[in-house]
């Protein structure tokens, strides 16, 4: 029997968040906590899943390359109901289209930017599971500073992505040439 | 009645007392929309509503009570100064008075009157005086607001109060009741008498059932006829009312088109407009605009690490076959450390080493091997070696079979690398296309809201025009003109159907009725037995003519003083257009009893669709006619009050229009806003003084206090000026 594929055991996993940022982030953007994801249907919240803003937020620590580590209490951390593997399957909702394949970009993502030694995992000195561990780790870590980020912009003006092109702003300023920002010196946020 | 004075203090806009002189015939108040014509107006319908004690806050001037301080009291009054059977003066009047809360109270509501005997000034009751010189009735034919009001014949009790008021054909109602009294009552008797007598019994029954039939059929067609003629008249109202607003009925349903399709097309650029930015980051994978460069990383990891992974295992796989390489050549050199060439291990073979280990003959070179011997020994050493090899070589391909640990147990790379493969190309096209395909759509978006703002704007303006056709035909609605505009020919053709059913009815009716009299008469030509019931007849049968003549002179008198109405009328007609066509005015008694206004062409053929000044002329005419007649009734002139009668005066010659008017020996009060002209320089609206020198009459302009601010009623003041 194949054995399974990194990404198979990474699509099952559910991806850590700071609660702090339950109420200012998650549940203000999203349906999180509805109950039935109507994803968006309900009171003209900006997103449908909780994880879609969670996307928002790895997306944003990913092209600022910036990372926060989660804070180290596991009474303040929580996951999604839905593992990663069915985030963007989202056919039947009105309105919106799914995006699987997106799911594929942020593996690319976590394996390009993890620094991980892939060679011992082939040798099997390692398991999956720890490679699979530090993915998630990135993930999460790149997130939270997303999280931490849109937090920020909150409190300077609680309606500052209440503007329809807010999110979409943000991701406008990114520069789609370098290869990297990583020797841009992004904002300081603390 | 003559007004020489009305004084408005503190009246809304009218801020202070406010003096206006009356000439013997026209004064001509002139002002913008806004400048106070309608207040002027309203100010004299609260001086003259004697119905209740008004003393409403929402009467006093803004700029006024704002003025006030605390404490200060001032007064709201209007007063009239006129001339009826010597000077009088009626005033109304109240008191207000700002509170500590800048609240305002008001508070001695008074209407007094005053009338100068000799040179005394006497006080009277302000309501009482007020009736007695310009009772409600007069007032109701005196004053009129707007154009719509000057059509006073619009429902259905007018003509009977006209005809009550000023004809005095009332007086014959109580006879005409009276005499029909009489002929009932005679007529109950003679049929009464007549049942009596045994000798025409059959007779009179035979023509008392035929009576009642036809009475029972007179009846029906009477109901028939009075439906047919409401029809007929709503037909004629409704097609009248078409026709006068074919233009708008028109001009609405292009504008509807116009609005429907700018809507649609609203609808449209809203579809390319309202994006869900938001959903797009992640439906249409937007956010992955900045992710090239994090895609090329990660293809160049992948790429190392295969790398890596390759070269590793190519060194491991070096490493097992140097491994092999030098068990081999160990073999290689024992074997050949032995110093005869030596024949291969396998040669010869097994058996053959046997069969001549067996005959002791070594049968390579045909010696005899005894036993013991060295050649014998050599055979079986070569055979033992033979053996060894066998077993060694099997012991070997036994080992071989165990497969040594690889270095790379696991192809994860492999499958980043599979990964890495399928992205590149056709994918990673698309991803590095994104930062375009966005700026496209973006400013494709840009593009349709500016066309969206242009239709948005388009649109108010349709709606703007729609407004304006509705609000110039204030009497129909819109659902109205859109009938109108479809069924104007279903109309038509019901119209003419019941006028026919009507001429039907009123023939059938009128040969029922020429029954009834003949029954009637064969009933009086019965003989009755008895002397007495004779002379019964006969008295009958004057008292019926008697009750017939009151009727007809009944219907005789309504019919002269319309007649008399149209002719004083027409003489009007004749004056306000005299350099114009005008018609004749027609003034038609209709079936429900009221009567309709309408204008003939000498032909007899009616002028459907009359313009504005026309119908405005046509009902003034009527108005100075009631008016004339009310001076020959009352012995009393009374003044007659406009309030913007000529708003739907297009291209009129106000000047000459206004002249006639003054000339007209009547006393006339009008709200205008004509003789106003645009000036191009302030963009105001002034006085255009090349007509207004042109007129006779007196001229007073009224206008808003300059430098005002638009939200701020207290800002507002009406100031007046007399220009002449």
């Amino acid at each position: 029997m194949a054995a399974e594929k990194l990404y198979d055991i990474w699509a099952k996993r559910n991806p850590n968040w700071e609660k702090r940022y339950e109420d200012s982030v998650i549940k203000n953007f999203s349906d999180y906590g509805k109950g039935v994801t109507r994803l968006g249907d309900a009171k003209g919240k900006l997103f449908g899943a909780g994880y879609e803003i969670f996307i928002i937020a790895f997306f944003i620590g990913l092209y600022y390359n910036q990372r926060r580590k989660l804070i180290d209490d596991s009474t303040k951390i929580k996951s999604f109901g839905q593992p990663i593997q069915y985030w963007g399957n989202i056919d039947s909702v009105k309105g919106r289209k799914a995006y699987p394949k997106l799911r594929e970009f942020i593996f690319t993502a976590l394996i390009a930017k993890t620094e991980f030694d892939f060679i011992a995992l082939d040798k099997n000195l390692v398991t999956a599971r720890k490679a699979v561990d530090a993915l998630m780790q990135t993930m999460e870590e790149y997130a939270n500073w997303g999280f931490h980020f849109i937090e920020d912009k909150l409190i300077d003006n609680p309606n500052y992505f209440y503007k329809e092109t807010a999110f979409l702003e943000i991701f406008l300023t990114f520069d789609t040439n370098s290869s990297t920002l990583e020797d841009d010196e992004p904002e300081s946020l603390d | 009645m003559k007004l020489n004075k009305i004084i408005i203090k503190n009246f809304r806009s009218y801020y202070g007392e406010n003096q206006f002189e009356l000439s013997d015939g026209l004064t001509l108040v002139i002002g913008d929309n806004g400048d106070g014509k309608t207040t002027f107006f309203e100010a004299l319908e609260w001086l003259f509503d004697t119905s209740k004690t008004n003393k409403s806050e929402s009467n006093i001037s803004e700029m006024r009570k704002m003025e006030l301080g605390i404490g200060d009291v001032d007064e709201v009054a209007v007063t009239m100064v006129f001339e009826h059977g010597g000077e009088k003066e009626i005033c109304k009047k109240f008191i207000f008075e700002k509170n500590s809360d800048g609240s305002i109270t008001t508070r001695d509501f008074s209407f007094i009157g005053y009338a100068i005997v000799g040179s005394e000034r006497q006080n009277r009751n302000g309501q009482h005086l007020l009736e007695a010189c310009f009772d409600t009735v007069i007032r109701r034919y005196c004053l009129f607001k707007g154009e719509r009001e000057l059509n006073v014949f619009d429902n259905n009790t007018a003509l009977k109060t006209l005809v009550d008021t000023f004809s005095g054909i009332k007086q014959f109602d109580s006879l005409v009741e009276m005499t029909e009294f009489f002929e009932q009552q005679s007529d109950s008797l003679v049929t009464k008498e007549l049942r009596k007598d045994k000798k025409q019994e059959d007779a009179i029954k035979r023509i008392e059932y035929d009576l009642t039939r036809v009475q029972g059929d007179i009846s029906d067609t009477r109901k028939e006829i009075s439906i047919k003629e409401k029809a007929v008249s709503d037909y004629e109202t409704r097609m009248r009312v078409l026709e006068e607003n074919q233009d708008a009925c028109e001009n609405l349903h292009d504008i509807k088109a116009r609005i429907e399709q700018k809507k649609a097309e609203q609808r449209r650029l809203r579809s390319y407009v309202d994006l869900d930015y938001n959903a797009m980051l992640l439906d249409d994978m937007w956010i992955l605009r900045a992710f090239p460069s994090v895609l090329s990383e990660y293809q160049r990891k992948v790429a190392i690490l295969s790398r890596e992974k390759r070269r590793l295992q190519k060194a491991e796989d070096e490493r097992i076959a140097i491994e092999k390489g030098k068990q081999e050549a160990i073999k290689e050199i024992q074997k050949l450390a032995n110093d005869a060439t030596p024949l291969p291990w396998n040669l010869p073979d097994k058996e053959t080493m046997q069969e001549m280990i067996d005959d002791e003959i070594c049968k390579v070179c045909g010696s005899p091997a005894p036993k013991g011997s060295d050649a014998y020994n050599f055979m079986v050493n070569k055979l033992n070696e033979y053996l060894e090899h066998i077993r060694k070589e099997t012991e070997l391909a036994e080992q071989s079979e165990i497969p040594e640990k690889p270095l790379f147990e696991n192809s994860y790379i492999n499958e980043l690398h599979t990964r890495s493969i399928q992205l590149s190309g056709d994918t990673e096209q698309e991803i590095s296309k994104l930062a375009t395909v966005i700026a496209d759509r973006l400013t494709f978006v840009q593009s349709r809201k500016i066309e969206l703002e242009k239709a948005t704007r388009d649109l108010s303006e349709a709606e703007d025009a729609k407004m304006q056709i509705l609000i110039q035909t204030p009497d129909l609605t819109e659902e109205m003109l859109d009938k109108s505009f479809k069924d104007f020919k279903g109309l038509s053709d019901s119209s003419k159907r019941a006028s026919i059913d009507l001429l039907e009815l009123q023939h059938k009716l009128a040969s029922l009725e020429e029954r009834k009299a003949e029954l009637k008469e064969e009933l009086n030509k019965i003989v009755p037995s008895n002397g007495i019931v004779r002379v019964y007849q006969r008295v009958h049968t004057a008292l019926d003519k008697i009750m017939k003549a009151f009727e007809a002179a009944k219907n005789r008198n309504v019919e002269d003083f319309l007649r008399m109405l149209e002719s004083q009328a027409n003489l009007y007609l004749k004056k306000l257009n005299a350099e114009d066509f005008r018609g004749i005015i027609r003034i038609i008694k209709t079936a429900d009893g009221s009567a309709r206004i309408n204008l003939y062409s000498s032909n007899n053929t009616p002028i459907t669709n009359p313009g504005g000044a026309q119908k405005t002329t046509m009902y003034m005419s009527v108005l100075f006619a009631i008016s004339n007649i009310t001076t020959l009734k009352r012995d009393e002139d009374y003044p007659l009050i406009f309030d913007a009668p000529t708003s739907s005066f297009g291209e009129f010659k106000e000047d000459v229009f206004y002249n006639i008017i003054d000339n007209i020996d009547k006393q006339c009060i009008i709200f205008t806003k004509d003789l106003l002209k645009f000036d191009r320089e302030t963009g105001e609206r002034k006085l255009d003084y090349e007509k207004i020198n042109q007129l006779s009459c007196s001229v007073y302009r009224i206008q808003k206090q300059a430098g005002y601010d638009e939200e701020d009623l207290s800002t507002i003041r009406t100031l007046t000026t007399k220009i002449k």
